[in-house]
């Protein structure tokens, strides 16, 4: 498929406090026309920064770092960008009715007439249940509400993209998750490109088209969620994606005859032949992932090792146990029901082809 | 709400409506008087019956006739409004400003202003009419009106910036993307919400214009735009008697036209002062 540029950001470097504080260090990203990309990290790690730097509300350091379709944008004021920001704290304008805030852009623009901004607020206000609601004032509205009204504010302008800063923190849980559904179904009727800032990683995992994983200011992946989940660039993304989260092991590498073999005090495993290829013989201080539901409990097997079941937490379809051997945790997740009791010993084995190495600086080899 | 009906909670109603009548009568016993007192004639006022046993005029008619009160309550008017438009003018960007903008030393200066408020200001008396005879704003009503500024701004800028910095931040980001400059942002957004405040101060500030008494004293003669309570002032120091009746009806024409703005502008003003709730 043939990628449309719809929103790039170049080399994005942003500064505060007369550079002493680096928000974002060389972002760069691609934001395809009709794609939805979600900037996911732990707060403060630049991601809002780099979504205020895309609407105009901060100015980067470099001059040519944002460009929307093909236009260098980097100078312009946030006015001029033909773009629709969601804000976090759900800002509606106090003073004006539902209708005046959905209209509020288009009436600033004056190159709407009456009948086209009616027609557009009503269809806004159909597409996200607000029919009832537009003669009322912002207080008289649930946040839910509230942010839909914000939503069909950034709609009825019909912008080149829909830049949302965690607009969906200050709701309740409930309403979090039909929001998230609501804003992917919206965002795949008017394909209007996204980027979607949120700390949540079952948010960004739900929502995005693509995720990019910020920390620090820089970039460490971006790719799909099963992508970023799958095959994490680093620790950093391996650990922040994923809940209950990755076990990692600190692991060497030896050789035993044709294979290669990860030890630890722990362990003893072969390495399956498509990992072992990138592994090089004696490494040292490796880090050894595996992901939850990869750690099975069975049978003894030759390359199992035993634990002991410490606690059992039910998640519905499925069961976190945590284990325990020579003093380290392990998670497993399983389907369904436990198939072991708490304090029972058990023999645990890992799936070797879904296991990660980490070498000593945090890269995935 | 439950039925009140346990003891102490009625002995508490009790108590609590006799304070009020307390502090109700403090006001109105004396106000009362005032207005009473504006309708006897000058042999009746010494004498402690409350009801005049004549009503008479004669007090109006001297007022409106003689002193030609109407005029300097015009002047008055003329003063408190031309204050309080002019403080809005320099107060509301100011405030905004100062509440919502980075901008080098602004804690310094709003410190400095706000130092301004605690400075005794009949000591400015004799600059400023020295001043103001100088540059000809001596005897006119611009003078009155800039000279009040002293202490409004102050204390317009201390309450207007606590309203702006309270209200989100992103607000104005959000109108900037959406279509306004920066003054639009300001314009079309911070002032319509501000207009409760703004309200409130207009009608506080006018209030200070209104009443004042030394800046009007000392800044105008009798040709010029003195206002009303000036005018009370010399009635109840000039002449052989205090003509306490014509000193009433005074009294009750500087005192009404303020509570009539109040309940005009009672609604913004509860807005305003009373504690915010979400």
């Amino acid at each position: 498929m043939v990628k449309i540029s719809g929103i790039q950001v170049k080399n994005l470097v942003k500064s505060f406090q007369k550079g002493t504080v680096q928000a974002c260090k060389n972002v760069n990203l691609d934001i395809a026309e009709g794609e939805l990309m979600v900037l996911l990290g732990p707060s403060g790690c630049g991601k809002t920064t780099t979504l205020r730097c895309i609407a105009g509300l901060e100015s980067p350091d470099n001059d040519d770092a944002i460009w929307i379709k093909g236009r260098n944008v980097t100078r312009l004021p946030p006015k001029d960008r033909n773009l629709a920001f969601v804000f976090q704290d759900i800002t509606l304008f106090p003073h004006l009715n539902v209708r005046k805030n959905i209209s509020f852009g288009l009436d600033m623009r004056k190159t709407c007439s009456k009948e086209e901004i009616d027609r557009r607020v009503q269809e806004a206000a159909r597409l996200l249940h607000l029919e009832e609601l537009l003669d009322r004032k912002p207080n008289q509205l649930s946040g839910g509400q509230a942010q839909r009204v914000a939503l069909g504010r950034a709609i009825v302008m019909e912008p080149d993209a829909f830049l949302m800063d965690e607009p969906l923190a200050n709701l309740d849980a409930a309403l979090r998750i039909e929001m998230r559904t609501e804003i992917k179904r919206i965002q795949r009727k008017l394909l209007t490109s996204t980027i979607f800032v949120t700390h949540d990683q079952e948010e960004a995992l739900t929502l995005g088209d693509t995720i990019a994983v910020m920390k620090d200011g820089v970039v460490q992946q971006v790719g799909t969620p099963y992508q970023i989940y799958h095959q994490p660039a680093n620790i950093f993304v391996g650990t922040f994606i994923g809940a209950p989260p990755i076990n990692l092991f600190p692991c060497s590498i030896q050789s035993r005859g044709t294979e290669m073999i990860a030890i630890s005090d722990l362990f003893y495993l072969p390495i399956p032949e498509a990992i072992a290829k990138n592994l090089s013989l004696g490494s040292q201080n490796l880090t050894l992932g595996i992901r939850p539901e990869f750690v099975t409990i069975g049978p003894k097997l030759e390359n199992s090792f035993l634990a002991r079941v410490t606690l059992i937490e039910p998640l519905g379809s499925r069961t976190l146990i945590f284990l325990e051997a020579k003093g380290r945790e392990i998670r497993s997740v399983v389907q369904g029901e436990a198939p072991v009791a708490e304090g029972e010993a058990v023999h645990v084995t890992f799936q070797m082809e879904r296991v990660f190495f980490f070498d000593s600086t945090g890269k995935r080899i | 709400m439950a039925q009140v009906t346990d003891r102490s909670s009625f002995v508490h109603k009790t108590l609590a409506y006799a304070g009020l009548i307390f502090v109700l009568s403090l006001i109105l016993i004396p106000y009362s008087y005032i207005a009473l007192t504006a309708f006897k004639p000058p042999g009746e006022v010494f004498e402690v019956e409350w009801l005049p046993r004549e009503w008479s005029l004669e007090a109006w008619r001297y007022t409106f006739k003689t002193v030609e009160f109407q005029k300097y309550i015009f002047n008055s008017f003329i003063a408190g409004l031309g204050a309080a438009i002019l403080s809005i003018f320099i107060a509301v960007p100011g405030a905004y400003i100062f509440g919502r903008k980075q901008l080098r030393g602004k804690e310094i200066f709003f410190y400095i202003i706000t130092v301004a408020l605690l400075f005794p200001y009949v000591l400015l008396i004799v600059p400023i009419t020295i001043t103001w005879i100088r540059i000809g704003l001596y005897d006119t009503l611009p003078g009155l009106w800039i000279a009040y500024q002293i202490f409004i701004i102050p204390f317009a800028l201390w309450i207007l910036r606590g309203f702006f910095a309270e209200l989100p931040p992103s607000l104005e980001e959000c109108a900037m993307v959406y279509g306004c400059t920066q003054f639009q942002a300001f314009y079309r957004v911070m002032l319509p919400l501000a207009r409760p405040v703004i309200v409130s101060l207009l009608f506080m500030t006018f209030l200070i214009g209104w009443s004042d008494f030394l800046f009007s004293n000392m800044l105008t003669t009798g040709e010029g735009p003195r206002t009303a309570s000036v005018i009370l002032y010399v009635t109840a120091v000039g002449g052989e008697r205090v003509e306490w009746e014509v000193l009433m009806v005074m009294t009750l024409m500087a005192g009404i036209p303020p509570v009539l703005l109040y309940i005009l502008a009672q609604k913004q003003l509860m807005k305003t002062f009373a504690v915010r709730r979400r």
